[in-house]
């Protein structure tokens, strides 16, 4: 049995404490809401996403077990949800344009006034960020997404993408060489002095 | 990113390797130019993503859920004091109270439901009625030549 705060909070969630649900939203809804926005590209179709996914995990309080991780749990409900939407073709994963400026925003703060190169470079990145992600098979981006910015381990990624850690180690490294590919080369093209 | 080890220094980045595998991937690299500017590569990129902003969901999200959340049923627990609360329980336990009397009423000796006398009659006799369709018989003519069949044999 796992010794996780979090599990035990889950075990009060079936047993119908809401509380206890309010406790585990506010702990993760950061989490949720990024991996679905890493996952869709877009701002308010992620927050639909996160929305459901939040739901589902809390009908599915009973069935859950406490042999496994509270994390784990929740991001293979998130992993599952999103890929079942995408297959259904309730969402469209938002494909970006190379010099697609207009929907920039998203993780960007507001602060170009005052750091106008340093928020340029930013929201470029953003954007060969979002563009190599929309470009890697679903699979890859779930890997991609819980190992680099939810720092899951491989072998919870594996039980999340319910596969082998062979498989996962196989989807990230894909990935990031995809990622890193794309990050070299929109550096490269950068003027130099461009970088804050 | 030509040589056979490709796939660990992805691995080797994110400490998923085996101390025996580190030791040998780090022998590798000592010698390998390509590895170690793949290495760099890589790196560098996953350096660069720890400094995206981070995604700050809308309070929206969270009056969202939770506003989904309250017409949900609940736990287990929660399910059954909705069920036992005597607002449900009460009425419940009038009509099952009602149920039982009626079954047991319609137990008691001589107060069996009375049927129509003609309906009884017809089940009685449902077997005859068939055996007549069977042999073709469906006129009253017929019955009446049926009914009177004894007079025709007992005649010479």
């Amino acid at each position: 049995v796992v010794e996780d705060a979090d599990a035990a909070l889950m075990l009060k969630v079936a047993a119908g404490d809401k509380t206890a649900f309010a406790a585990l939203y506010d702990r993760y809804q950061a989490s949720v809401a990024r991996f679905a926005y890493k996952f869709v590209g877009d701002r308010a179709r992620a927050e639909e996403l996160a929305q459901d996914i939040f739901i589902k995990l809390y009908r599915s309080a009973n069935g859950y077990q406490q042999s496994a991780k509270f994390k784990t749990f929740l991001f293979r409900v998130a992993t599952n949800h999103c890929l079942n939407e995408i297959r259904r073709g309730e969402y469209q994963v938002t494909q970006v344009a190379e010099n697609d400026a207009a929907d920039g925003r998203g993780d960007l703060p507001g602060d170009d006034a005052v750091q106008p190169e340093a928020a340029l470079a930013a929201k470029q990145l953003e954007r060969v960020v979002r563009k190599a992600l929309a470009e890697m098979s679903e699979r890859e981006r779930v890997a991609f997404t819980l190992c680099r910015f939810e720092g899951m381990p491989y072998r919870e990624i594996a039980e999340a993408l319910s596969c082998s850690e062979a498989a996962v180690k196989s989807l990230i490294h894909r990935a990031t060489v995809a990622m890193a590919k794309r990050v070299g080369a929109a550096q490269e093209a950068v003027p130099a002095g461009s970088h804050a | 990113m030509s040589c056979g080890i490709e796939q660990e220094l992805t691995a080797y980045i994110d400490g998923e390797l085996s101390t025996g595998q580190r030791q040998q991937l780090e022998s590798h690299l000592a010698g390998c130019v390509g590895c170690r500017a793949t290495l760099t590569l890589l790196r560098h990129a996953v350096a660069r993503l720890s400094t995206l902003p981070a995604f700050e969901p809308s309070p929206r999200l969270r009056r969202e859920v939770f506003r989904r959340l309250d017409s949900e049923p609940g736990g287990l627990l929660q399910r059954l004091r909705q069920l036992f609360r005597p607002v449900v329980l009460v009425p419940s336990l009038g009509l099952v109270t009602a149920a039982l009397v009626a079954v047991l009423l319609a137990r008691v000796p001589g107060k069996e439901l009375i049927a129509d006398p003609a309906q009884l009659e017809l089940g009685e006799n449902l077997e005859l009625v068939s055996d007549l369709e069977v042999i073709g018989l469906n006129s009253l003519e017929d019955l009446e030549v049926v009914k009177h069949l004894h007079e025709l044999e007992s005649q010479p």
